[in-house]
């Protein structure tokens, strides 16, 4: 697994006035926020969520700004693209608006993830999703499910990054399936890898209905010695 | 005690047909702490993998405490913790923290109480100094510390080490070997260090996906030894 590719970001530990907020608030504030930006789509909403959201990230959770503009850099090729191709079917206007909702929505996003630890937001969506339990959904599981997914977006990412530049060591930079065909052999083997290092510690399974006969995370005969 | 009751495992082979990984293998393992021996391909890493399930026996059977992996895998890999050769491949989460938290989620409901023993459970392995700093910016050793200390965290019956001490250096070897030494659980383990294989009290070498020894540590080396002179 490599690490890059921080999208969604690292929890920060800090005493900043967000890491002291209760998870519940931080997520109205963050839904409350960049909800209008997507929905009203003008240029004065957005351009004011992006400065909402900057300003929470420098003042509100102590964040230096290089570090806070740092987390849109991986999204920075498909923001640029969405603004050529809105600027291009739907104007100057739409060229802003588009990307910048999609960047608002980013910020929201790192700020839960920078400043509440990964424990606290898996026990929030717990609780988010407990009412499910009564069409029979394991919370527990979902949640777990969920995070293993955001925890698997900068793996993916570096995946990409890595293979990009094997391919081009290799004079393949023009191959797409030089660099497409791995990440999806990388990205099964990521999901099963994940799946063993849970397996491993007893995690991620049914806790009842035992006596069924299952297939082990791993299949027949997969072993490597 | 660990049974393995005529358990094989063989996977598809290249040709069509099958091709052997284990050959039909029949042991009670019931020592505190056993190492596992044998050249790369030998079927080492296949035989820890069948005592938690991981992989599964094609045919015969494994039971942990009477309790068959193919039938109760479930229940078994809640039993049997497993450590792989690679750190990175156990640690799912962006810090040490937040990783052996999530080995607790299941025992400890409290968040600030599942917190503290996380922290306990980290200090006592010596890193709790390392709890917030992401997995990518530890070293070997401390991150196979990490690993090991996520598994036991969940306080398995059994624990099984695949070439835990492999990547690391000399000190970081000997910090590892130490705190396997120092587990109250069982211990089984592979490794391709022979004075590591006797720090045990039984010994298998494997060769070509059979036991081919079973025994003394001290003798099943010289034997291993022999082995691969032939």
């Amino acid at each position: 697994m490599r690490g890059h590719g921080q999208l969604l970001g690292l929890y920060v530990p800090g005493q900043s006035l967000l890491h002291r907020t209760p998870l519940v608030l931080k997520a109205l504030l963050c839904v409350g926020a960049s909800t209008p930006v997507v929905l009203i789509r003008q240029p004065l909403a957005t351009g004011a969520g992006l400065v909402l959201f900057l300003l929470l990230m420098t003042l509100g959770a102590r964040l230096p700004l290089r570090k806070v503009l740092g987390a849109l850099v991986p999204a920075l090729p498909v923001l640029a693209l969405l603004a050529l191709y809105s600027g291009f079917t739907r104007g100057v206007e739409a060229a802003f608006v588009v990307p910048g909702g999609i960047a608002v929505c980013i910020l929201a996003a790192r700020l839960l993830t920078v400043t509440t630890p990964g424990q606290e937001l898996l026990d929030g969506l717990v609780r988010l999703v407990r009412p499910l339990r009564r069409l029979g959904a394991d919370p527990e599981r979902f949640a777990l499910a969920l995070s293993i997914m955001v925890r698997s977006i900068p793996y993916l990412v570096g995946s990409l990054s890595d293979l990009r530049d094997a391919a081009k060591a290799r004079g393949l930079q023009r191959s797409p399936r030089a660099v497409v065909v791995p990440v999806a052999v990388n990205a099964v083997a990521y999901a099963q890898a994940t799946g063993q290092a849970l397996a491993a510690r007893g995690l991620g399974e049914h806790q009842h209905g035992e006596d069924d006969k299952e297939d082990g995370p791993d299949a027949v005969g997969q072993g490597r010695a | 005690m660990i049974r393995f009751t005529d358990a094989s495992v063989t996977a598809p082979g290249e040709d069509g047909g099958s091709r052997t990984i284990l050959h039909p293998t029949t042991l009670e393992l019931g020592e505190h702490r056993i190492s596992v021996i044998g050249a790369n391909g030998s079927g080492k890493s296949t035989l820890l993998k069948l005592i938690n399930g991981l992989t599964l026996p094609t045919s015969g059977g494994v039971s942990v405490n009477g309790l068959d992996t193919a039938r109760r895998g479930r229940e078994v890999r809640r039993k049997v913790g497993f450590v792989f050769t690679d750190p990175l491949s156990q640690l799912v989460m962006p810090t040490g923290r937040e990783d052996v938290e999530l080995s607790l989620r299941g025992r400890i409901r409290r968040a600030d109480e599942r917190r503290a023993a996380g922290m306990r459970v980290l200090e006592s392995y010596g890193i709790g100094h390392l709890a917030d700093r992401s997995i990518y910016d530890l070293s070997g050793g401390e991150r196979q510390l990490l690993a090991i200390a996520v598994v036991a965290a969940v306080e398995p019956a059994v624990l099984v080490a695949d070439e835990p001490t492999t990547l690391l250096d000399l000190r970081n070897e000997q910090t590892i070997r130490a705190v396997l030494r120092a587990l109250p659980q069982q211990v089984l383990f592979t490794t391709h260090n022979l004075s590591f294989a006797q720090d045990s009290d039984r010994t298998l070498v494997l060769d070509g996906g059979r036991v081919e020894f079973d025994g003394d540590p001290a003798e099943a080396v010289a034997f291993y030894q022999e082995l691969c002179l032939r």
